[in-house]
């Protein structure tokens, strides 16, 4: 822009020094200095290989220094000097551009001198830094294989840990049942102790009761030999006190007896089903008088017709034959048995 | 422990209490009588005549044949009824009092009743002694049975008193000999116990022996010389249907059923001696029993219906043997004379009947089989053909009164003979029937 408001007032000026001229020139220049520089500045240096392996790259060639714009003068005050300057500056610049030429390739060289050292640098930081990152990475490996042994000796240590409380706790345990069993052998012991003493005791007081038993019953048995033999010498006595009086009765007795047996004998009818095994026996109940009270199948035959011949025999007698002896009659027929039983079947 | 004490002072108390009764009863020494012997006549019974409604045949009187059943029996002594001092139908109008003054032991009262063609009885049987009523029953029969109701309460009278089932029920088969003109009339003929009611069943020429009932009193098996020679046959009584069931070489005699009449025990002389042989009714079949030299004939089967007693003269002269089973060894059973025969064992097992001769005279006796001891119970002199009442309590044989065959029942204890009336001629062969329902 700058280069075409120049031009426009350098109309008088000869070709040369035309603005016109001038601007292409420069643009000439600027072009051939972008062109170089551009392929300089494309010439970007390689990226380092992620390899830590270093490689070594031929010297590339200085690129030319670029033309810094920043200082350019202000046109409104500069466009006289403008003018005189040009020479000046076109010689300036020939020269400049040569020394630039020369700088930039100085600065090229030094650019490349630079760029190699830095990649050698760069290389080295790189070698460093994977040098730095296989360390740390064998650190980290170390820390981690350190980790790792610190967590198993971690979880060593937790289960020895867990192992040492539980057998703790078993132990806790197996201390308090053998502390239980043998609270309860003691207390089993105890009580069989008790028992035993108990037991003692009853057995004492079952041989104590036992002796007292003893000596009860042979005091009874001696009170009641004491007794039979009073009883045996009260009888005697009684006896032979009674005999006369008793053999008087029972002469009288007897003959009644007979008189009765006599008098029921023709009164019985056996029946015909009788047998000599059947046996009937009746409780008589006299009267003084002789006349029937009573009477009583205390003992069936096991035949009826046999039993009814019986008591229809008993009471087919009006009057008992009886002793007039109201003692006798009193011992002997007040009440008596008989029996029924054909001996002898007709 | 406690326990025993308790079990030995309960004894000791029981057996002081035994020990205090046995002194008591020691003291007062309670008197025992013992009867062993009863009264040897018969028992006393009054049979009032029946009070009778209605038109009753004028010749069956129901009182008079039970009286006569009973005193037939031998066991039972009845009241005339014109010795009576009341003539009672019912048990109010019993008074017990009057029958004692009169020595009686029972009283039996009834009345009859004419119902369409039947006639009702009804009866009670009381003890004059207990005052109590033993029997009481309502029975009834056709008209024309007048006498079949009459025994049948004559045998629940008897079974009331005694204990023994009566026999009055049951029929009598014999054989009648009626010469006229020199010519023999055998005639087999049935009839009721007291004779009555005869039937002829079978007229011969010829001599008819030995009838023998079959245990369901419906044949008679008997032998009859009616071809010329001894027959053995089986009459059928409800059809008249004879069978020849023995008709052998030689001797075909003294047919006896076997319990359950299957089998007929008969003598035969087939094979030269008269042995004893079983016929199976229903197969024929023919077993020898005996085998010895002698004589073995008139066998009939024991109360078990196992063994047998027959008559054999293998000890010289006529004996009773018994076999206990068919087969087994024979042991001889009768000592007392030199002729004992005709063996008719009693249905208790406990004695045997026989014709025993004694002194030249023929009489009627029996052995106990328990003890051995014989007794004679006719007195008569010709006493043959003992039969005995299927109650085992009378027997009928046949005898001679007047020089004439009659048939005479005894009670088996030896009470009084009732003799049957005779009919024309000669009566013999007597065989008591079985009781049949």
């Amino acid at each position: 822009m700058r280069q075409t408001e120049r031009t426009q007032d350098a109309g008088v000026q000869p070709p040369w020094a035309s603005p016109v001229a001038m601007s292409v020139v420069l643009h000439l220049v600027i072009v051939v200095i972008a062109v170089v520089g551009w392929s300089w500045m494309d010439d970007t240096p390689e990226a380092p290989p992620r390899s830590i392996s270093a490689r070594l790259i031929a010297p590339q060639p200085e690129p030319s220094p670029v033309v810094s714009e920043t200082d350019q003068p202000d046109q409104d005050r500069e466009r006289q000097a403008e003018e005189a300057r040009k020479q000046a500056a076109e010689e300036e610049q020939r020269n400049q551009e040569k020394a630039r030429e020369i700088a930039a390739e100085k600065a090229r060289k030094a650019e490349a001198e630079q760029k190699a050292r830095e990649q050698q640098k760069q290389r080295e930081q790189e070698q460093q830094r994977q040098q730095e990152q296989a360390r740390k990475a064998e650190e980290a490996k170390a820390k981690a294989k350190a980790e790792e042994a610190a967590k198993q000796k971690a979880e060593a240590e937790a289960k020895a840990k867990a192992a040492a409380e539980a057998a703790k706790k078993r132990e806790e345990a197996a201390r308090k049942q053998a502390e239980l069993e043998k609270q309860k052998r003691e207390e089993a012991a105890r009580k069989a102790a008790e028992a035993k003493k108990a037991q003692e005791a009853a057995e004492r007081k079952r041989q104590e009761q036992e002796r007292k038993l003893r000596e009860q019953q042979l005091q009874a048995l001696a009170e009641k030999a004491r007794a039979a033999e009073q009883a045996e010498a009260e009888r005697q006595r009684q006896a032979a006190a009674a005999k006369a009086q008793e053999a008087r009765m029972l002469s009288e007795s007897e003959k009644y007896q007979g008189l009765i047996r006599e008098r029921l004998s023709r009164a019985w009818y056996p029946p015909s089903s009788a047998t000599e095994e059947m046996t009937a026996r009746l409780r008589i109940s006299l009267l003084p008088t002789g006349e029937l009270a009573s009477v009583e199948l205390v003992s069936s035959s096991g035949n009826s017709a046999f039993d009814n011949s019986a008591l229809s025999a008993v009471r087919s007698l009006e009057r008992y034959p009886v002793p007039d002896d109201r003692q006798t009659f009193d011992r002997y027929f007040r009440q008596f048995t008989i029996e029924f039983n054909p001996r002898r079947l007709k | 422990m406690t326990d025993r004490n308790r079990t030995g002072n309960r004894r000791l108390a029981w057996s002081a209490l035994l020990v205090l009764m046995t002194i008591a009863s020691a003291a007062k020494a309670e008197l025992l009588i013992r009867i062993t012997e009863g009264a040897d006549s018969a028992i006393p019974v009054a049979v009032v005549p029946f009070a009778e409604t209605g038109n009753l045949p004028a010749d069956n009187n129901v009182s008079r044949i039970v009286r006569d059943d009973l005193t037939m029996s031998g066991e039972f002594r009845t009241l005339a009824p014109e010795k009576m001092l009341s003539l009672p139908s019912r048990r109010e109008d019993v008074y017990f009092r009057d029958w004692k003054i009169l020595g009686q032991r029972y009283v039996l009262v009834g009345e009859l009743k004419k119902n369409a063609d039947r006639v009702v009885a009804r009866y009670e049987l009381f003890d004059v002694n207990r005052q109590e009523r033993i029997l009481g029953e309502t029975a009834s029969a056709s008209v024309n049975s007048v006498r079949s109701l009459a025994h049948h309460i004559s045998d629940k009278v008897y079974e009331a008193i005694t204990g023994v089932k009566g026999a009055f029920s049951t029929r009598l088969a014999y054989v009648t000999l009626e010469t006229v003109n020199g010519k023999s009339r055998y005639r087999l003929q049935v009839s009721d116990v007291d004779g009555q009611r005869a039937s002829i069943r079978l007229e011969s020429g010829e001599p008819i022996l030995s009838p023998a009932w079959s245990p369901d009193g419906k044949k008679l098996a008997y032998v009859s010389f009616e071809t010329g020679k001894p027959v053995i046959f089986v009459h059928e009584l409800a059809t008249g249907k004879r069978t020849k069931v023995a008709d052998y070489p030689g001797l075909n005699s003294a047919p006896a059923w076997s319990p359950d009449g299957r089998y007929l025990l008969m003598t035969l002389s087939r094979d030269g001696n008269a042995e004893i042989y079983r016929k199976d009714l229903q197969t024929g079949d023919l077993r020898r029993v005996t085998n010895h030299w002698a004589i073995d004939t008139e066998a009939m089967y024991d109360n078990t219906g196992d063994g047998l007693f027959f008559t054999s003269d293998r000890s010289g002269g006529p004996q009773i043997y018994r076999m206990d089973s068919l087969g087994a060894e024979p042991r001889r059973i009768t000592f007392g004379s030199r002729y004992n025969a005709r063996p008719r064992p009693g249905p208790d097992g406990r004695y045997v009947y026989y014709v025993h001769q004694r002194d030249g005279a023929f009489h009627i006796a029996r052995t106990d089989l328990k003890s051995g001891q014989e007794t004679i119970l006719t007195r008569t002199g010709s006493d043959e053909s003992p039969s005995l009442s299927p109650n085992g309590r009378m027997l009928i044989y046949a005898t001679k009164q007047d020089g004439k065959g009659v048939l005479t029942v005894i009670s088996v204890d030896g009470g009084a003979a009732f003799s049957l009336p005779a009919s024309e001629g000669e009566v013999r062969e007597p065989a008591w029937g079985p009781i049949t329902q």
